[in-house]
């Protein structure tokens, strides 16, 4: 019980750190597309979703490998690269490739074959995967709760540990539902859309930097094949 | 200013007494100014100081004789943007015989603030009670440009005058204003309106990074004035890409569009500061009101020779400039119809623009004389001592 008290102190103390590491990522996602309150509430109920995933993920490496910072220095490169890299390509893809709306209905005969839904292009659950991505990211509210996590004796321990802590954070993400009301400015929009492609670029450089030090690391594959032999001898 | 005939002026010049009267007040408050500039010692400085003093006096008496504002505030401020750099790079070379700031330096708090990171501060400072920029708080032997010095110059002028700091303290902007008035005709005419917005995504993204990261995220890899200021020294692949970057911005949003386009590019399609100041621009009792009855069909030569796009036909329609209007003149002095008109918020709109144009013009130019004249003086003393 103590323990989960103070997971959840320990999430909401840090909270701040949390929405201002997240975001970046978040809050021009949340302003890129005009919806009503309840949709956006949504997306951020989803993004969070994806947030508590990856914290999960990452609850459950701590314990296999019972260490503070579970993953060895240059897979630690490999995995916050591909984040980055994945954090980009969404990003862009959300700048660049709006989705599209359902035409407006208009008084013409009724085609005899017509397609129900938009005709979107494939998006994958863009909300979710990017509170993925970002749950991911290591962080120092994160990192405190992971040595916290690391010390538990059970795997379920560990776990609502992090659930915990997660939900403590969560409460500081309810302000950016403020974001909302500003989609009757037409250009908060095309702002945002800016914004991402922005943020794109940065994470795709933060992405090459990651992947460059994890080229240039040695023997990485051998470390690679270490940890994840341990993490399961471990659990 | 773009490519139309100069304007026809409606209103003779004024005489040149009423003109020397209504310069006398400001060559006294200025006085007052320049007067700890006048005293330092040796004769560069006296004779710089006395200089810039003049300077400023002259250009506001040609201000109140020809009743234009723009073209007289274009030569303070492309000198200041000009000369603002000389004075810093001789300051910087003279303390560590170098533009560029080794990080021991920047830990010592030793890097001059700039009012470009503002924006950036304030949701580490709200935060964490820390200011994410590398300086001091108060000024010191090694560093004069303190935090608190520029934020309560900054918070002064904003309060007063809103987004016409970019007109008359920014000492940037001089620069792309200067190589907007080369070319004689713009090379690149159409502009698509969205561009207006890129200031704005880039104030949200590094006012988001820099929360996120705690570092000025534009001063790191974005300030196109880096490349003529002061800029990290290059020891690493990341800091020789932030050069080349601030290089490259230099030159392709200082240099290379204002000369095609006629327009402040840097200003107004990149600078997020000034998209900072435009959310202030509603502090300043002074605007700019295009009187529609006046206007009649059109001629849209006040949007045409606007510097930062700051009127569209919606804008003109409404008889309001948007908010990134940085009160230059420009629309006002060009109008053939005297529709462009100076105002003040809570009076009709064309009752008496001359007696606001006046009022504001009191106000701005203290403070340029006050901010931009005090740069133009330290350079000029640079200047005069290396020839002298």
């Amino acid at each position: 019980m103590n323990s989960m008290t103070e997971a959840l102190a320990l999430g909401f103390g840090s909270g701040p750190v949390c929405l201002a590491s997240c975001g970046p990522v978040l809050l021009p996602w949340l302003g890129a597309e005009p919806r009503e309150l309840r949709a956006t509430g949504r997306l951020l109920a989803l993004f969070l979703g994806g947030r508590l995933a990856g914290y999960l993920v990452f609850g459950v490496v701590a314990w296999a490998a019972g260490v503070a910072l579970p993953v060895d220095p240059h897979t630690r490169t490999l995995v916050f690269g591909l984040a980055n890299f994945g954090l980009a390509a969404l990003l862009g893809i959300s700048a660049f490739l709006p989705r599209r709306r359902c035409p407006p209905l208009r008084d013409e005969p009724v085609p005899r074959l017509y397609q129900i839904g938009s005709r979107d292009r494939f998006r994958p659950p863009t909300a979710l995967t990017l509170g993925f991505l970002t749950g991911l990211n290591l962080c120092p509210p994160f990192v405190t709760a992971g040595v916290r996590a690391a010390a538990t004796r059970s795997l379920l321990g560990a776990l609502l540990f992090f659930a915990v802590f997660f939900v403590g954070t969560a409460v500081w993400f309810l302000p950016s539902l403020a974001v909302s009301p500003l989609r009757r400015f037409g250009v908060v929009s095309t702002v945002a859309r800016m914004t991402m492609g922005a943020l794109a670029i940065y994470y795709a450089y933060l992405g090459i930097v990651c992947a460059a030090s994890w080229r240039l690391a040695p023997s990485r594959t051998a470390d690679f094949f270490i940890f994840i032999t341990g993490m399961v001898s471990h659990a | 200013m773009l490519d139309q005939p100069r304007p026809i002026a409606l209103a003779p010049p004024r005489g040149i007494g009423r003109s020397l009267l209504l310069t006398v007040p400001m060559a006294l408050f200025t006085l007052l100014l320049f007067t700890p500039v006048l005293r330092q010692p040796g004769q560069p400085a006296k004779l710089a100081a006395l200089i810039a003093w003049g300077f400023m006096l002259a250009l506001f008496f040609l201000m109140m004789r020809t009743r234009e504002t723009y073209r007289w505030r274009r030569i303070f401020f492309v000198t200041l943007g000009f000369l603002f750099p000389v004075g810093f790079i001789w300051d910087l070379v003279a303390l560590r015989s170098s533009m560029s700031i080794p990080i021991e330096r920047m830990l010592f708090g030793d890097t001059p603030f700039c009012f470009m990171v503002i924006p950036m501060t304030l949701i580490p400072a709200a935060l964490t009670k820390t200011i994410i920029f590398p300086g001091s708080i108060l000024p010191t032997a090694s560093n004069p440009h303190s935090i608190a010095m520029m934020v309560a110059l900054w918070l002064l002028a904003t309060v007063i005058l809103g987004k016409a700091w970019c007109s008359y303290g920014c000492f940037f902007g001089g620069l792309d204003e200067g190589f907007s008035s080369i070319a004689k005709k713009a090379r690149v005419r159409k502009i698509n309106p969205k561009w207006r917005l890129v200031p704005w995504a880039i104030l949200v993204a590094i006012v988001l990074l820099s929360a996120a990261t705690f570092e000025p995220i534009y001063c790191m890899w974005l300030c196109p004035f880096k490349a003529v200021t002061e800029f990290p020294e290059v020891r690493s692949v990341q800091t020789a890409v932030q050069f080349g970057i601030f290089i490259a911005l230099f030159l392709g949003l200082v240099v290379v569009l204002p000369y095609l386009t006629k327009r402040r590019t840097q200003c107004a399609f990149f600078c997020p500061f000034g998209a900072f100041q435009s959310i202030f621009s509603r502090t300043s009792i002074f605007d700019i009101r295009i009187d529609k009855e006046k206007c009649g069909a059109g001629c849209v030569l006040c949007q045409n020779n606007c510097p930062t796009l700051a009127i569209d036909k919606e804008s003109i329609q409404t008889g309001k400039t948007l908010s990134t209007c940085m009160r230059c003149g420009a629309c006002v002095d060009v109008c053939r119809k005297n529709a462009a008109v100076w105002h003040i918020k809570g009076t009709p709109v064309g009752v008496s623009p001359e007696r606001a144009r006046l009022l504001y013009l009191y106000a701005a130019w203290v403070f340029a004389s006050m901010f931009g004249g005090s740069i133009i003086a330290n350079s000029l003393q640079k200047l005069i001592g290396l020839l002298v």
